[in-house]
Order: structure tokens, then sequence, then C-alpha cells
């Protein structure tokens, strides 16, 4: 570990004001990444997978105030940059795939020109030179150039998914973010571009983040892997070992709830119990409600974390071992 | 796209034909017909009305007349007026039509101009007392007794500061020696017009599509020079103080009628770009980071304006009333004006013709929001 | 009746249901519609005017004298040269032809209020009509209908008005007839038609039509009742189409009515009086401003709902 990680995230918290009250969307979350590694974030819908991202980008909505924490780049924390300064981050060194992919595209301009747009934001370089920097792009994504003049909905639902990643590498960042890539293609398009992706990646050597709440996709292209429950990172680790040997009860059951992954039958009932509110998210361990294993302690404080090498969980009964 | 535009222009001729026939009933369906009313006129000349009787084919079974008046509505043959006997209908159509098209024109480009401007920024600046203000203003603007608003325009502009003519089209004193009539100088004034806003637009159009350098100083520098061009030769025409005189007439009911549709335009565009703010593509465009103008012009407002336009549609038959109310304050001489004597003094002919020359003025505005649309999305193909 | 089509296992009949659902879902727009605040404003305006008119024949029958302050006929004896400025007898002052402007005003009001219901409910029943037939029976009726929709939109309501008013005597009624057929065939319908497409399409119409109902009875035991919430929301937009209208028409001098608001200003204008609005302001202003109030109370409201029933309208 002598390079800096290119992302490090360090205790985040981030919430929406509601009329109700605080939704508590990411509550300190910590991890890191290095160059070249791909995180996989997996959770249930809600988790706030999504509003992670978001936080990353500094993308986030009038009622959202991140309330601690820093996001380092390259050692630099972008929390407190002015939104001025924030732009020049923005695409270039972060950029993102987007859950709606099939809308993230602006329907009255050509694609390449929405491409084209983001390179004239950041890099000083002639009109022609971006023509031919985002012909190189659907070459990498094995789009025809021809369809450069195209609009959006000429496209079918695979090759916008093409041009989007074509889009989130125009700047060359050092990390992209890719919140649901694939969830809304058909699952032979969805494993061409997932492989795609993944030889993208070690070709550049860039740092991604892979959001899913499908496990065999985080499974397919991750090296690390953490576990979001309510708001939280509850187990982190290489992905053989979350896999292999899952620390967490809640990480535990989500491996039941996909025996493809673990090759095992089910060796636990599915998850049973709603997922929490984040309004007011339960006391101690947020998962104590559908716990199997939890006991008094767990109801009441919060979960020390328990290492075993570089793979770590939040739980007050580790399982394994 | 082509096929879309001719399917739409069918469409609209099939109202057309819907909406003449829908006139024809109505004023054959009353108890005595036009018939009767062109028979009993005692302004009348018996030749005449024996010219007239044939022109309506009055003595003929009911569907003989239903055609022979399609075919003379589409001929512009709508007869004589009665109150401005011996003039015909087409005639004084043919007169008023161009001062309606201009008052009307100019004041709905203006405010649809400013109403989108407008709203784009107040929706963009959520909150605050900019928004609450313009919001409540608009709502004002959109429901205020028109004729009072006019009224009052009028008593503070002309009555009180005296700066502006208090209504009609022009001055008869400025007018006595005039060598041309004023029609004459209204027709080279529109054509000034067409000329300036097209030389523009092409300016306009030319620097932002190919992304000259320097685009704003190329195109502030084009409105001066066709301008000054304008003015010279206007002023070597001899006639500029009357086209000055005309344009002072113009200047209160276009502002009050622009005012009037500017309010409906704002919460238009504001509700529509609140809308688009949602959209994916907006997110996307603010994480690409893009400058936050740019985000709001180029993704929010622009795809904002697509409802707008459609909405346009909706409120055409609005805009038009509007027109007409701010014709009869003004005593503005054109199509409003016009409908509404002939009603006040029951000129049957004159009041037909100018509805159904009304008519197909929505008609025509319709296709060409129509148009305007096709070129603003791109989806549409068929 | 539709108790008998309600299946016997149900408890209560299928009236009793819509009405315990209405309830409650009323109580909930409520909370929503107060807190929009625009919307309760408009209503404050209301129940303002609604005062107005209802107070009129009380104060006809108690302290006015008949003579002097009948909204048409009467004449202020009392007063020496006419208009009148404000005084404690009239507090409005009185018109060109002596008569008191308050009382005018308020007399006003209560026709103003019978014309927008009237005209609200031509709308309403036409435009669900037309929406459920266009929506339930589709193809050619609805293509029919839908054309002459398109017709009702671009026809602009008060040239048609003012066309008419030279063919035939225009009143309240036709007033009211000619704007509820506009709308009710045109903007209201179309509205109505979409929203009833998504009530075709619900399972229990197809129960109905398997328990052999035809299609009267489906259109208007079954659609109808759905689309009442959303009509009512038009219904406010009606009216101040309506108000607006024959504030016009009567300023205009086309229509014939013995008295309303924008009768008031006609006669302020044919009495010369109109562009003296600093010295008598009584003359113009109380009219203007009531049809000006009373329009965007309606629209205000109007809008609200428009916030209650489209959640994309309402804000974070
Ligand atoms: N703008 C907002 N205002 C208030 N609450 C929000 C907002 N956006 C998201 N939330 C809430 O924050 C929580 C996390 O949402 P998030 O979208 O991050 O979840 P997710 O893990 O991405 O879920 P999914 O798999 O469905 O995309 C949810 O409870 C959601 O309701
Ligand atoms: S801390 Fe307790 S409740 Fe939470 S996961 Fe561990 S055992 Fe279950
Ligand atoms: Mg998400």
């Amino acid at each position: 570990m002598s390079e800096r990680p290119v992302l490090a995230v360090e205790d985040l918290t981030m919430h929406y004001s509601i009329k109700a009250g605080a939704v508590r969307a990411v509550d300190g979350v910590t991890f890191s990444i290095e160059r070249g590694q791909a995180l996989g974030l997996v959770g249930e819908s809600g988790s706030g997978k999504s509003s992670i991202a978001m936080t990353l980008l500094r993308l986030l909505p009038d009622n959202a105030q991140i309330l601690r924490g820093k996001i380092l780049l390259d050692g630099v924390d972008i929390v407190p940059l002015s939104e001025e300064r924030m732009r020049e981050y923005r695409w270039n060194r972060i950029s993102m795939i987007f859950q709606a992919a099939m809308n993230s595209l602006n329907p009255v301009y050509k694609v390449g020109e929405q491409i084209i747009e983001a390179l004239e934001a950041h890099l000083e370089s002639a009109r022609e030179e971006s023509i031919e920097r985002v012909r190189r792009l659907y070459d990498v994504v094995n789009l025809d150039p021809g369809l450069i003049v195209r609009y959006p909905h000429e496209y079918s639902g695979g090759m916008r998914q093409r041009a989007i990643i074509a889009m989130a590498l125009a700047c060359e960042p050092d990390l992209i973010i890719a919140d649901e890539p694939t969830t809304a293609l058909d699952v032979i398009v969805q494993d061409h571009i997932l492989r795609e992706m993944r030889s993208i990646q070690a070709e550049l050597d860039m740092s991604m983040i892979y959001i899913s709440h499908d496990m065999a996709v985080i499974a397919e292209v991750s090296d690390v892997v953490g576990v979001m429950y309510a708001g939280k990172i509850v187990e982190l680790g290489g992905t053989a070992d979350v896999f292999h040997s899952p620390i967490h009860p809640y990480t535990r059951s989500l491996m039941s709830a996909f025996p493809s992954v673990t090759g095992k039958k089910r060796e636990l009932g599915t998850l049973t119990g709603e997922p929490p509110n984040l309004l007011d998210p339960p006391e101690g361990c947020r998962f104590h409600p559908r716990c199997p294993y939890a006991t008094d302690v767990c109801s009441n404080q919060e979960p020390p974390k328990v290492r075993r090498g570089n793979h770590w969980a939040a739980c007050w009964n580790p399982q394994g071992e | 796209m082509a096929r879309y535009l001719i399917k739409r222009t069918l469409q609209i001729l099939l109202t057309l034909f819907i909406f003449l026939s829908i006139v024809f009933f109505l004023v054959n369906a009353q108890p005595g017909d036009i018939s009767h009313v062109y028979s009993l006129n005692p302004d009348l000349p018996p030749e005449t009305r024996a010219k007239l009787q044939d022109l309506f084919g009055v003595n003929e079974p009911l569907w003989k007349q239903y055609l022979v008046y399609v075919k003379n509505t589409l001929t512009g043959n709508f007869g004589v007026s009665f109150s401005l006997y011996p003039r015909t209908v087409a005639d004084v159509i043919g007169e008023r039509l161009p001062r309606t098209l201009v008052l009307f024109l100019t004041a709905t480009v203006l405010s649809f101009y400013l109403g989108f401007a407008l709203g784009k920024i107040v929706a963009w600046r959520r909150g605050g007392w900019v928004e609450y203000g313009s919001t409540i203003g608009s709502v004002t603007l959109y429901t205020v007794f028109t004729p009072w608003f006019a009224l009052m325009m009028i008593w503070l502009f002309a009555f009180r500061a005296g700066w502006l003519p208090i209504g009609k089209f022009l001055d008869p004193v400025e007018w006595r020696e005039a060598p041309t009539s004023a029609n004459a100088v209204f027709n080279q004034m529109i054509i000034t017009m067409i000329v300036l806003s097209v030389a523009i637009f092409a300016v306009f159009l030319f620097t932002t599509r190919k992304r000259v350098a320097g685009a704003r100083l190329i195109q502030a520098g084009s409105i001066v020079l066709t301008a000054a061009v304008v003015a010279g030769v206007w002023i070597a025409s001899g006639v500029a103080h009357l086209a000055w005189d005309i344009v002072e007439h113009m200047i209160l009911p276009v502002g009050t009628l622009t005012l009037i549709s500017f309010g409906g335009a704002m919460l238009l565009t504001r509700n529509s770009m609140l809308e688009t703010m949602r959209e994916d593509y907006v997110t996307a465009a603010r994480a690409k980071g893009l400058p936050e103008k740019q985000v709001r012009d180029r993704h929010v407002a622009r795809n904002a304006l697509l409802p707008v336009v459609t909405s346009f549609v909706f409120s055409l038959a609005f805009a038009v009333d509007g027109g007409i109310i701010i014709e009869s304050v003004f005593s503005w001489p054109g199509m409003g004006q016009t409908l509404i004597s002939a009603a006040t003094t029951e000129d049957l002919p004159l009041a037909v013709g100018a509805f159904v020359f009304v008519g197909i003025f929505v008609l025509v505005a319709h296709l060409a929001a129509d148009v305007l649309y096709v070129y603003l999305d791109p989806r549409i193909r068929y | 009746m539709a108790v008998s089509d309600s299946p016997p296992t149900a408890p209560r009949s299928l009236w009793a249901v819509r009405a315990a659902l209405a309830a409650r879902s009323f109580k909930q727009s409520w909370s929503m519609f107060r807190g929009t605040r625009i919307g309760i404003i408009g209503l404050a305006i209301i129940l303002f005017y609604l005062l107005l008119a209802a107070a009129h024949p009380i104060l006809m029958n108690t302290v006015w004298d008949e003579k002097i302050y009948d909204p048409v006929v009467g004449y202020a004896f009392d007063e020496t040269r006419q208009p009148a400025p404000p005084s404690w007898s009239h507090p409005l002052g009185t018109d060109p032809l002596g008569r008191d402007v308050l009382s005018q005003l308020m007399y006003s009001a209560r026709s103003e209020f019978m014309l927008g219901l009237l005209a609200a409910l031509i709308t309403v029943s036409i435009g669900t009509t037309v929406g459920a037939v266009a929506a339930y029976f589709g193809g050619v009726v609805d293509t029919v209908l839908m054309r002459l929709a398109d017709i009702m939109i671009m026809l602009p309501g008060i040239s048609v008005l003012i066309v008419l008013s030279a063919l035939i005597g225009v009143e309240h009624f036709e007033l009211a007839l000619i704007i509820g057929i506009l709308s009710g065939f045109g903007g209201t319908g179309v509205v109505l038609k979409s929203q009833a497409l998504s009530v075709v399409v619900k399972p229990y119409i197809e129960a109905a039509r398997a328990a052999g109902g035809g299609p009267v009875h489906i259109i208007f035991v079954h659609i109808v009742p759905n689309l009442l919430p959303l009509s009512f929301l038009y219904m406010m937009f009606t009216v101040t189409g309506a108000i607006f209208s024959e504030a016009v028409l009567s300023f205009l001098g086309l229509l014939n009515v013995r008295m309303s608001w924008g009768l008031m200003i006609h006669t302020t204008e044919s009495a010369g009086y109109l562009l003296q609005v600093g010295e008598y302001w009584w003359l113009i202003f109380p009219a203007s401003l009531s049809i000006t109030l009373l329009c965007s109370s309606f629209y205000l409201v109007g809008r609200s709902l428009d916030e209650v029933v489209n959640p994309r309208l309402r804000r974070s």
C-alpha cells in the first residue's frame, strides 16, 4: 500500500431532510479504493447505494446535507470545495454511469454532441479533435462510429448503454461509478457489457465502483465488496472472502437468497421482515429486528468491527470460523 | 417528418371544413336565416339584393346553399357589409387583417420570449421572494379582467403621463397631408419587420450553429447594422414620421397584450422547467461538470420548451380572445374590433366573415406551432 | 339500480363503499389542499363574495329602501349629483344613473355564482360523458369525438359568443350552455377521456361487463363516478372562464342581462366616465376588481386542486 488510494471515504454521513424528519441515507461510511481496483456495493433497494454515489459527485438535491466525513480524491477532500471547483472534479476525475441509463441521454441532442459537450467542459481541444476522440471511444465500446450523429431514440437499449459508457470514459477519469449499469438490459446483453467494462477497466487501469442489488453481477466484476444495510457498510472485504466466508449475518442471508453465488443450497430462510425505515432506524445494530443471531446487546449498542485480515464486518456475533 | 406534417395539414384542413360547417349551421339554424336578413335589410338597393341572393343561392335547397357557401368562403367571397355599405366584407377584412396580425404576432412572440426567459430563471432559483412575487404577478396578469387592465394602461401611460396616444391606429392630424394611405405605409412597415427579423434570425442561426468565435459581437453588430440600414431607408422615403405615428399608436396595445399573455407563458415555463429538472439527463448533465448556465439553458430549458409549445396551441384561443378585447378597448381597427362592431350593429355578413377569418387564423397558427414542434423535437419522425 | 349489481357477498352496497372511500380521500385531499396556501386564499375570496351575495336580499328587506337601492331601477333621491361619491348611505357611491354601486355589486355577485355553477355543471355533464364514451368505445367514436374536441379547443370562446350575440340574443343560460359545450366537448372532455382510459382497464369494468352490464350502465355507474374528482377540478376553471366571458360580453354591451359587473363598467363607459379613473374610481374599481378577484379565486382553487390530484406538480 505504498500508493495513495484513488478515493478514500471517511465516516461519510449524509441526511435528506423531509417533513417527517431526517432520512439517514448514508451513515458513517468508510472505505477506500486503490488504482485499478473495482469495488462492488451491494444491498437491498433503499439501503443508500445511489445516495453514496451521488454524494461522491456532490450531486445532491437541495434537501440533502453532508453532515460529517471526508471524501479524499487523491488526497484532496472535496466536501468543502466550492461548487465552481467541484465542477472541475466532476467527470474529469469521477464520472458516472447512471442507474437509469436509458434516461440519462437528452432526447433532443445527438448522442455524439452530448459526449463532446462533456469533453468541451474540461478539455481545451478543437472540435475536430473532440470528434476524433468520440470516434475512438465508440471503437472502445464496440459502437459503430456512424451512430455519433444519431439521436438517442435511434439507439437500442444496449447501444445506449454503450454510448453512456463511452461518455463516462470520455475525460479518462480516475474513477467511474456505475450505478446498476445493466439492470434494465436483458441477460445476454448485460453479460456482454459487463465483460467489456471489466476489460476496458483493466486496460485503462481505472478504478470503478459498481453498485447493484444483484450479487451475481457484483461477484463477476469486483475485487472488493462492500455490503450495505440501512445506510451503513456492514461488511467489507475481498470478493472471495466476503462471498465464501461471510461474517455478517445479513451477508449470509443475502448469499442464501442467491444460491448461485455460493453454489450451496439455501441454509437459511430468505430474509424476512421489512427493511428498516431510515427516518427512525433501529437502535444498536440496525439489522437486529431481522437478525436470526440477534442477542440483547444488539438492540442497544453499536456493534464493533470484527477484522479477519483485510476483511471486516460490524457485528456482535460474527459468523463463520 | 414530412409525413407527419402532411398528416397534420390534412387533419387541419378537415378541422377547417368542420369549422366552416358549424358556422354555416349556426347561421342557418336560427329563425330569420341569412337570406331573410338580406332580403329584409332596407339599406340595400333591390338590384344588389338580387345579386346577393344569387350569390348565396338563397332560393336553392339547403345543401346547395351549403356548397355555395363553402365555395364562397374558399374564394374569399363573403358578400357586402351592411354597416360599411357598399364595401365588401373581403375588402374590409383585407384592410384590417394585417393590423391584427401585426398586433397579435408581435405581442405573442414578445410575451412568449419574455415569459420563457423569466420563467426559466424563476424555476431555477426556487423559493425566495422572486419566485413568490413573479408567481403572484403572473396569476394576476392571467386572471385580471382584461378590459380593466387595458384601461388602466391607457389611463396610466396615455391619459396621465401623456407619453403615448390614447387609442386608435393613427393620428388624423398627422395624416391630413400624407402622400400615401395608411395601409400603404403600414404594409411597408410589415415588410421591414419581416426583413429585419429574417436577417437577425439568420445571423443568430449561423453564429450558433457554426460556433463562430465572438458570436455575441457579430450578433450585436448585425442587429445594429440592419437597424441602421432600415432606419436610413425609412428616413430617405420621406414618410418616416407617418410610420412613427403608427408605431406610437402600436406601443400601448402591443405592450398590454404582451403583458396579458406573458403571465400564462411564464407560469407554463416555470412548471415545465420544474418537471424537466427532475429528468435523469439533467442530473447527468450536472455530473458531466457542465456550468450551471449550460445545464439550465441547453438541457432543462431546451426540453421544457416542448410542453410550452404544446400548451401554446391550447392557449391560442385564449390569446385570440385577449387580442379581440384589446382591439376593442384601444379602438384598434383590426379584426377583433370589426367583429365586435359588426356584432353590435348586427352586420351579419361582416361578423360571419370576420369570425371565419379568426378561425382560419387560429388554424394556421396551430399548424405553425406544429411545424415548430417538429423542428424542436427530433423524436417526431412520422 | 347499482346496488343490485354488487356481488351478494359484499356487505355494503357499492355506493356505500364508494362514499366511505371518498370520505377518506376527501380528508387526505383537504389537508393537502390546505397546505397549498393559494387554495385557501381562493376559498377565502369565494366565501367573501358568497357572503356579499347572500347579504343582498337581507339588506333589501331590512335597511335598504327599494326605491333607492334597487340595483336596476333604483334612484338615489338623497343625492343631488349623479354619480355621487361614496357616503355613509352609499358606501361605494352611485352610478351615472343614480343607482347604488354597492347594491349592484352585491346583486351581481349572486348571478355570477349561478352562472358559474350552471356553466360548470353543463361542462362536467358533457365532459364526463364524452370522456367516458370515447374511452369505453374507442375506435371511430373516439376519433370523431377527439376531432370535434380539436375544434372546440381551437375556437376562441369569446369570439364565438360575440358572433352568436349578433345571431341570437345571448343571455346567461345561452352563455353557460355555449361555454359548457366548448369546454365539455373540448379540453375538459379530452382530459377526462385520458382519465377514463385508466378506468376502463380496471378489472371491475370487465367484471361488470361479464355480469351482463350494458354500455350505458357501465359508463354511468362504473366509469363516470371515477371521473368526478378530476372533473371537479375542471369545474373551477370553467367557472373562471364563464365569469370572465360574461364580464367581457356585458362590458361590450352584447349580453342581455339586467345587471352584472361587466354591465356596470359598460354603463360607466357609455356615460363617458371610463378614463376618469382618478375622480370616479368607484365607477370602475369595485366592479373590475370583483371580476378579477372572483376569476382568480376559482383559478387558484383549481390550481391547488391540481396539485392535490397531480403528484407531479407537488413541491418536494
Ligand atoms: N431526495 C430524497 N429525499 C428524501 N429521501 C430520499 C431522497 N432520495 C432518496 N431518499 C431515500 O434515501 C434512501 C436511500 O435511497 P437510495 O436511492 O440511495 O437507495 P438505493 O440503495 O440506491 O436503492 P435502489 O436499489 O432502489 O436504487 C431511501 O430510503 C430513499 O427513500
Ligand atoms: S450485531 Fe447482532 S443483530 Fe446485528 S447482525 Fe450481528 S448478530 Fe445480528
Ligand atoms: Mg439506487
